[in-house]
């Protein structure tokens, strides 16, 4: 039972981010490599505003929220700029050159900010209560009872998004067939530019919650979570939103159950294998749809 | 078209152009350091090397080593440098890796340096020994002290304590506590595998029950795989031995989780972000094995302050081994009279009692510390640092 609940911890913050990947996927076709760094970059803008305020070791969960909501805005307008700058141009150019790009925009990022905070993790001001009680067989702590509520509350207000608004319909609309959608008057990049705004603000969220939940951020902290989070993309089937979220708690479970059977080191091992075990037998991952090529 | 006997000619040739091209170079470099610096004119600088994390995740030891050993750089040249000659020091950056290092070692070793005074990740120090060596450049390495460089070469010399001296340590501090069952967890790299090895061997030889050893993948966050174990098989004491980013996630994750023993953590994690990484409140229970560093040692003040006016910011892990490379080393050549190497390594072998932060050195046979000068030391809840709590003198 406790490995479930390790495993579906771990699995909301895979989700919030492997959302981002999934929604940038599934309307301009890009593996936005960046946007493990987009996580990063939250953490360390909720960082940067506490610090500034001479906040230390904080407990307050309104305080998280202010925090959290702030380094969306922030996180979600940097993801704007960033395909404003470096995708935007490249739209027409072959897929390749900016997936290229995308892995120059992680580099910047991950190094723009080992400058500025330079290369030691930093200790997050703000920390969640963690007294924890025991339920079912499980240790569970109020700190991630906070994050897994918070987490449905962001997936939620997404999938409303996406279902219910004008916005949304536009993306879907998009996804389906870009030059439809502009024939009928969808404005491309303004959609194009929303979904990353809202996949970076998400991303920046999970990052402030992993810096209250883990208590420690460092420049490199994006890389693995955004390759974790493109994995269960995959898992997920990439371009699908509610696959994202599946991917994400399925892959925390996966991994919860590996590390416990095979031993902590084999859990990124046991995690990319499960990558290419999809790959190769159910490339269009668990809910994704087949996709039939438009010639 | 396949290779025909005249292509393949052709190209035995080449290779074996090659192969004499770099065989002029590599002994040019032999000779440069051979006979005590061919780069070295016997009136210049003498130069000293130190290879050193400035990027990577262990980059920020490299400014504490770096601003160290050029802190006792400063204070030999104010003194009249080393036979008569300035020092300089010449710093390359390993990134803590492998390749890096051997990139770094080779730059070092064209620069014309006269020995080597660096080394903090065993994993990227151990390539560049026979470089070193082959480039008859004395080693006194302040940082790393896997096993594994112990290995016979005649120039290596380590002024840490190593694994083994370490992992004594840490067995003596669970028996002084009563413990009976151990745990160690690692995280893979060179320094801290050897470690957690070394301590689960002495550990067992000392009739202590292992409860289990683990490895972990630094870097990530979510340690919830081994605080889950920790706290179902309460052993009475788990060893970390890896870095402190890692430690104070799984000090934190595990008490969380349920954990109640004692942790000990290796020389790796002893920072004041250590105890900010894990929180306040989850370090009561927290100790370390280190060797002594200024802040624990009567009478650094002066040090401390000298350091700090030179680097702009306080000390941190191994600024002292750096700066007592850069003496131990200096005093090497001094009594040699000479930058020869094998006057230089007979200098150092013939050093007794030299003073150093960690008590006075003499080396042994396999170019260790005679004493390991390891303590134990833990945390000061209003300040986050590490104090000295048990000398392990009984």
């Amino acid at each position: 039972m406790q490995l479930i609940w390790n495993g579906l911890i771990v699995g909301s913050f895979y989700a919030l981010v492997a959302l981002g990947y999934s929604m940038v996927y599934g309307i301009i076709k890009l593996l936005n490599f960046a946007h493990g760094d987009i996580y990063m970059l939250g953490a360390f803008v909720g960082f940067f505003t506490l610090s500034a305020f001479g906040i230390s070791n904080e407990t307050s969960i309104p305080l998280l929220v202010v925090i959290m909501l702030l380094s969306m805005v922030t996180t979600g307008l940097i993801g704007v700029g960033i395909e404003r700058i470096a995708y935007r141009p490249l739209r027409k150019s072959p897929r390749l050159a900016v997936l290229i790009t995308a892995i120059g925009v992680s580099f910047t990022l991950e190094y723009g900010v080992r400058q500025i905070f330079g290369p030691n993790p930093e200790a997050f001001p703000i920390r969640l209560e963690s007294s924890g009680f025991d339920f079912a067989g499980m240790r569970i702590t109020a700190s991630q009872l906070v994050l897994v509520i918070i987490a449905a509350v962001l997936m939620l207000v997404l999938a409303h998004i996406v279902e219910r608004t004008r916005e949304g319909r536009a993306m879907r609309a998009i996804a389906l067939d870009p030059q439809g959608a502009q024939l009928m008057g969808v404005n491309v990049n303004r959609v194009i530019a929303t979904v990353f705004f809202i996949g970076s603000a998400l991303a920046g969220a999970a990052g402030v919650m992993a810096g209250a939940y883990y208590g420690s951020i460092d420049f490199l902290m994006g890389f693995i979570i955004g390759l974790k989070a493109f994995t269960a993309a995959v898992i997920g089937g990439i371009g699908n939103l509610y696959g994202a979220m599946l991917g994400g708690l399925l892959l925390g479970l996966l991994e919860s159950f590996g590390a416990a059977w095979f031993g902590g080191e084999w859990r990124d091992v046991f995690s990319f294998a499960f990558l290419i075990l999809f790959l190769t037998f159910k490339p269009t991952g668990l809910l994704g749809a087949r996709v039939v090529e438009r010639m | 078209m396949s290779y025909g006997p005249r292509r393949r000619t052709r190209l035995l040739q080449l290779a074996a152009g090659a192969s004499l091209l770099l065989a002029m170079t590599g002994c040019s470099g032999g000779l440069a350091g051979g006979g005590g610096g061919g780069g070295d004119d016997g009136d210049g600088p003498i130069s000293f090397g130190m290879l050193a994390p400035f990027s990577g995740s262990e980059s920020a030891f490299g400014a504490y080593m770096q601003n160290g050993a050029q802190l006792a750089v400063d204070e030999l040249n104010a003194d009249g440098g080393v036979l008569g000659r300035e020092l300089e020091l010449v710093v390359e950056d390993d990134a803590c890796d492998a390749t890096t290092a051997v990139a770094g070692a080779n730059k070092l070793v064209t620069e014309g340096i006269t020995a080597s005074v660096g080394g903090y990740c065993s994993g990227a120090t151990l390539p560049t020994l026979p470089i070193f060596d082959e480039a008859g450049i004395p080693m006194v390495i302040p940082a790393a002290n896997s096993n594994e460089l112990v290995q016979g070469l005649p120039g290596v010399f380590l002024i840490n304590g190593t694994g083994t001296q370490q992992a004594a340590a840490a067995v003596q501090y669970a028996e002084e506590i009563g413990a009976t069952t151990v745990a160690a967890i690692d995280d893979a790299t060179s320094y801290s595998a050897d470690l957690a090895a070394s301590f689960v061997e002495q550990a067992g030889d000392a009739g202590l029950e292992i409860a289990f050893e683990e490895t972990v993948t630094p870097g990530e966050n979510d340690y919830s795989a081994v605080a889950t174990e920790l706290a179902s098989v309460q052993p009475d004491l788990v060893y970390w031995t890896g870095y402190y980013q890692e430690g104070g996630l799984i000090v934190r994750q595990a008490t969380d989780a349920g954990y109640t023993g004692a942790f000990l953590v290796g020389d790796g994690s002893v920072d004041a972000k250590f105890a900010e990484i894990a929180g306040p409140g989850y370090t009561d229970n927290v100790v370390a094995t280190f060797t002594q560093t200024p802040d624990m040692i009567e009478g650094a003040d002066q040090w401390i302050a000298d350091y700090s006016e030179l680097a702009g910011e306080a000390p941190g892990p191994y600024s002292t081994q750096a700066y007592d490379a850069v003496r131990v080393m200096a005093q090497a050549i001094e009594d040699a009279g000479s930058t020869d190497f094998d006057a230089v390594v007979a200098g150092l072998e013939g050093l007794e009692g030299f003073d150093t932060f960690a008590g006075p050195l003499t080396f042994t046979d396999d170019h260790t510390l005679s004493g390991g000068g390891f303590v134990i030391v833990s945390i000061d809840p209003a300040t986050n640092a590490f104090v000295l709590k048990d000398d392990l003198q009984g």
